[in-house]
């Protein structure tokens, strides 16, 4: 079952709808660092 | 100005137009009652200012002519709903102080059509609970208490439990709720206040904190019918952001209270008469069918024959989407961050402090039915049985209008009922999960008192899309019942 009501899944042109937000997908990151998300170190 | 609060939506739009009060005096007398009724705790955050704020805006666009469909009206909304500016937890303490920097469609809508926000409403964390004990903000209690026995604090039901006490407490007009497999309906019926779940795709989900993506829906939630068919016909409809909902027109809901439902075929499914039904939900279920006679629809026996499969279903679907959607919860991005040596431990560490124990409980199960050995025993079965249900569903349509149903298998249940058992729990859910399944829409509407003096709902469940028919036969049961108890203190 993919669906529980009768409709196609509608389709949209390959574009660009969204972005130029980097300030507002940061605002709660916990330890945001010069514009990027911050994990713990993963290589020696 | 007391007598505000207990205005329903259509006597506040009427008052606002004939200029009796302003949004402003309404809102300030929601303000305060809620400021008296914390004990309910039905409020995560109270957004006063904003309130205010937004009931003056509401007050110069009407001197202005320009009024929306909730022009003025204040509600409460849900903690699932990503509110722009204002936390959004989902009860959950994994998102402590997340402040989205976007709204939710729905709420957009209702602001759109004028509606003030009084602030975000408690709920079980991440919507996975019958009775609101499980959010990381405490219990919501129930405004009403029993006539008779213990006087216990009782549930109002989950997880929209902070919406549903909030309208029955008359701490806002109306509120927004959500609904995976009774979120709004069960709620409603504990509170004795009207609840929708409409159609799977009439209400944009964009914005709206997953639980389980396939049978999530919102909703609204509010003191009469007609209430919220003013509100539903706001928060309804498509939304490109939001690929599963659907471009259909939204009728105006209002306008269908007719009244007139002669001829209607109304199914009486026996599956639903389940083992052990207390005596007072079966009177309540004939008194519902003998209004709908007495209205000239015609009752017609139907049969839903793998409604014993859906709990067990659903129990597997539900908890599978939600281990899917809850894996973005990792401390990177937003939301609870423990500091751990590695970054796996710092994942484990967040998940372990962030997640409450039933929210861990079925990201197990989901991670387990999922898991590459069991999925097709497990996953894919529950899928086919899904299948089976939505079957069940369209041949019953095919023979009936829309059907009734229960809304809950007992009346609210106290506080730390039921805790040590998650499976009795579950059960409240038995008459409302199948609608979820199917993706259907279901209206739970308040038709009678137990005898202990709580609220008791009745549920009627339409074809896809029909919302209308829901509405409108659900205005005649209302009519019928002439339900005018309130919780104590009211």
């Amino acid at each position: 079952m993919s669906s529980v009501v009768k409709v196609d899944l509608p389709r949209r042109k390959d574009e660009v709808t969204d972005g130029n937000c980097r300030d507002k997908v940061l605002a709660n990151a916990p330890e945001p660092a010069h514009g990027f998300f911050t994990v713990p170190k993963v290589v020696e | 100005m007391a007598g505000l609060t207990d205005l329903t939506i259509t006597a506040a739009l009427d008052g606002l137009v004939k200029g009796a009060f302003t949004s402003r005096e309404l809102t300030e007398a929601h303000l305060a009652a809620m400021a008296e009724a914390r004990g309910l705790n039905a409020f995560v955050v109270e957004t006063p200012d904003k309130a205010r704020a937004m009931a003056d805006a509401s007050d110069a666009r009407r001197k202005q002519g320009k009024v929306g469909a909730l022009e003025g009206i204040p509600l409460g909304i849900k903690d699932l709903f990503c509110t722009e500016g204002v936390q959004t937890t989902a009860g959950s303490h994994i998102l402590e102080g997340f402040t989205p920097t976007y709204e939710s469609t729905v709420t957009a809508n209702l602001w759109r059509a004028g509606a003030v926000m009084l602030g975000k409403l408690n709920m079980d964390e991440f919507a996975m609970g019958s009775s609101n004990t499980t959010s990381y903000f405490g219990n919501v209690v129930n405004p009403w208490r029993r006539k008779n026995g213990s006087n216990v604090d009782l549930v109002p039901g989950g997880s929209s439990g902070g919406s549903a006490a909030a309208v029955a407490a008359r701490l806002c007009l109306g509120a927004t709720g959500t609904d995976t497999g009774g979120s709004i309906r069960q709620p409603a019926s504990f509170t004795g206040i009207v609840g929708i779940k409409p159609t799977y795709g009439r209400c944009s989900r964009w914005g709206i904190v997953a639980f389980a993506s396939s049978l999530d829906q919102a909703g609204p939630m509010a003191r009469t019918v007609e209430d919220t068919a003013i509100m539903l016909g706001a928060m309804a409809g498509h939304d490109p952001k939001d690929s599963t909902s659907v471009n259909v027109p939204v009728p105006d809901y209002r306008a269908v209270l007719t009244g007139d439902i002669k001829g209607l075929r109304v199914g009486i499914p026996k599956e639903y008469r389940v083992d052990g039904m207390p005596a007072e939900i079966e009177k309540l279920w004939h008194d519902g069918m003998a209004w709908l006679k007495a209205a000239g629809a015609t009752p017609v026996e139907i049969s839903l024959p793998h409604t014993k499969y859906a709990l067990a279903a659903y129990y597997i679907i539900a908890p599978a989407e939600a281990s899917s959607n809850l894996a973005r919860y990792d401390g990177v991005r937003y939301g609870l961050r423990v500091p751990g040596n590695s970054l796996d431990e710092m994942y484990e560490l967040t998940r372990a402090a962030g997640f409450g124990k039933e929210v861990k409980r079925r990201v197990l199960i989901g991670t387990y039915v999922l898991s590459a050995g069991y999925y097709d025993a497990y996953y894919l079965k529950a899928q086919r049985v899904r299948s089976l249900i939505l079957r069940d569903f369209t041949q019953a349509f095919d023979k009936v209008d829309v059907i009734l149903t229960p809304a809950t298998p007992s009346a609210a249940f106290g506080i730390g009922e039921k805790a040590d058992d998650p499976i009795a729990m579950y059960l409240n859910d038995v008459f409302t999960v199948p609608v979820n399944l199917a993706g259907l829409p279901g209206i739970s509407v308040p038709a009678g008192l137990s005898a202990d003096g709580l609220p008791l709902g009745l549920q009627l469940i339409g074809r896809a899309f029909d919302e209308a028919t829901l509405l409108k036969v659900g205005q005649v049961v209302e009519k019928a019942a002439g339900f005018t108890a309130k919780p104590e203190g009211i």
